[in-house]
């Protein structure tokens, strides 16, 4: 088995201590992070998640009674590795607000209101092809009250097991010409434009498949050189 | 009701199921035990100042207890205990303790035994991975780090390991 991981680059990876965001002093090692040689341990992982976690599966914008509002999207995301090959059988947790920028969250305020058709989380496992698809609704931005004021555009968070612990990805996807997305603090707290640019999803014009909704098509890197970006 | 403040509204906000239900509990797989001596680790979770984190989430991935990985690397994989996985989540309470049951992990040729941690929370713009030994000794990833924090990666007790994310005693993280 080919086990060979090429470090990520530095210039395509989040700074740790961004100003607006307070807990990133707080929470950031102080201490230089410690390389190490990859040893066996952490070129395995954990194949086998599904079994452990509860799957929910591809459509989360509900239907009939139980449909969610906002503008309906449909999301194509291909999972690589570092050599781009797809990787299948993939574990990927994503999470995102709600049409009026709302998580269901304790600590999230009251700046918007719940969906209560809403649950705004989806668990999947990605086909031989490294592709999970999943219908949901465009997530609303959110403000982040700061006294600089910011806020944060629409966006989705993805958690992705890969095949090896040196893989586990934790990122978030954009959507193009969003104009919030030029002042979002942790979308730019990547100095690489590139490595920006890969953290947003493409849009797809009318035409394809499903016609009744919004398509969006994105591709997330575990490892290597391309790696996509780990964001909060 | 929590009053808004910058840490309640940048997130990353984790969804309410996000650490299912059992899902700390590594001694059982698909309703069968796991082989092995079953031991729980826990551990507190600060940050700088030394308060204590709510609702962090933390994972760790360890060999079983022959010291084999559930993964097709690992060459004796085929003989790896059918009834553990290996991995595990946890999401720290109020006093920003979590708690694992899990097998004592069996050593692999040139590692001592060891648990790999992984944690996530708001205000890490990348997620922070650590190694938890169980006692001192030649271990390679251990031996990587710097003498005078090693100690802070070796479980106190039985098992007591604090993730304390910066600051003083501040856990060494791998760059990976
Ligand atoms: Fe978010």
């Amino acid at each position: 088995m080919k086990m060979i991981i090429q470090p990520r680059d530095e210039r395509t990876q989040p700074a740790r201590i961004i100003a607006g965001y307070p807990q990133t002093p707080l929470r950031s090692p102080k201490e230089p992070l410690v390389k190490r040689a990859p040893t066996l341990s952490e070129l395995s992982g954990p194949l086998e998640v599904a079994k452990r976690v509860k799957l929910l599966g591809g459509d989360i914008a509900g239907q009939g009674e139980k449909q969610a509002i906002g503008q309906l999207i449909h999301l194509r995301v291909r999972v690589l590795d570092e050599d781009g090959a797809p990787v299948g059988g993939a574990v990927v947790e994503m999470w995102q607000a709600n049409a009026a920028g709302r998580y269901i969250h304790p600590n999230d305020d009251d700046h918007a209101p719940p969906d209560p058709n809403f649950y705004g989380a989806a668990r999947v496992v990605t086909d031989e092809s490294g592709v999970f698809e999943l219908r949901t609704v465009k997530p609303g931005a959110y403000p982040v009250p700061t006294r600089d004021g910011w806020w944060r555009p629409p966006h989705v968070h993805f958690s992705v097991f890969g095949r090896v612990w040196l893989a586990r990805l934790v990122t978030q996807m954009y959507f193009p010409g969003e104009p919030l997305n030029a002042q979002d603090r942790i979308l730019n707290a990547v100095p690489d434009a590139a490595a920006r640019d890969s953290l947003v999803a493409r849009y797809i014009p009318p035409g394809v498949e499903p016609y009744n909704a919004l398509v969006f098509e994105h591709q997330i890197v575990l490892r290597g050189r391309a790696a996509t970006p780990a964001q909060p | 009701m929590m009053i808004p403040t910058g840490e309640a509204t940048i997130g990353p906000f984790f969804p309410p199921r996000y650490v299912d239900a059992g899902a700390n509990d590594l001694t059982v797989f698909e309703g069968r035990k796991a082989k092995g001596e079953a031991i729980e680790i826990h551990g507190r979770v600060m940050q700088e100042d030394g308060t204590a984190l709510e609702n962090l989430i933390v994972e760790i991935w360890q060999a079983d207890a022959g010291g084999i990985f559930r993964h097709p690397a690992d060459p004796r994989h085929a003989q790896a205990d059918p009834n553990f996985l290996g991995w595990g989540r946890a999401a720290t309470d109020a006093q920003g303790n979590y708690r694992f049951k899990t097998i004592r992990p069996g050593a692999q040729e040139g590692r001592a035994p060891h648990i790999n941690f992984m944690v996530m929370f708001s205000g890490l713009m990348r997620i922070l991975k650590t190694t938890m030994f169980f006692e001192d000794g030649k271990d390679p990833v251990l031996m990587a780090v710097p003498a005078a924090r090693r100690s802070l990666l070796i479980a106190k007790g039985n098992y007591e390991f604090n993730i304390r994310l910066r600051g003083e005693n501040e856990t060494p993280f791998f760059d990976d």
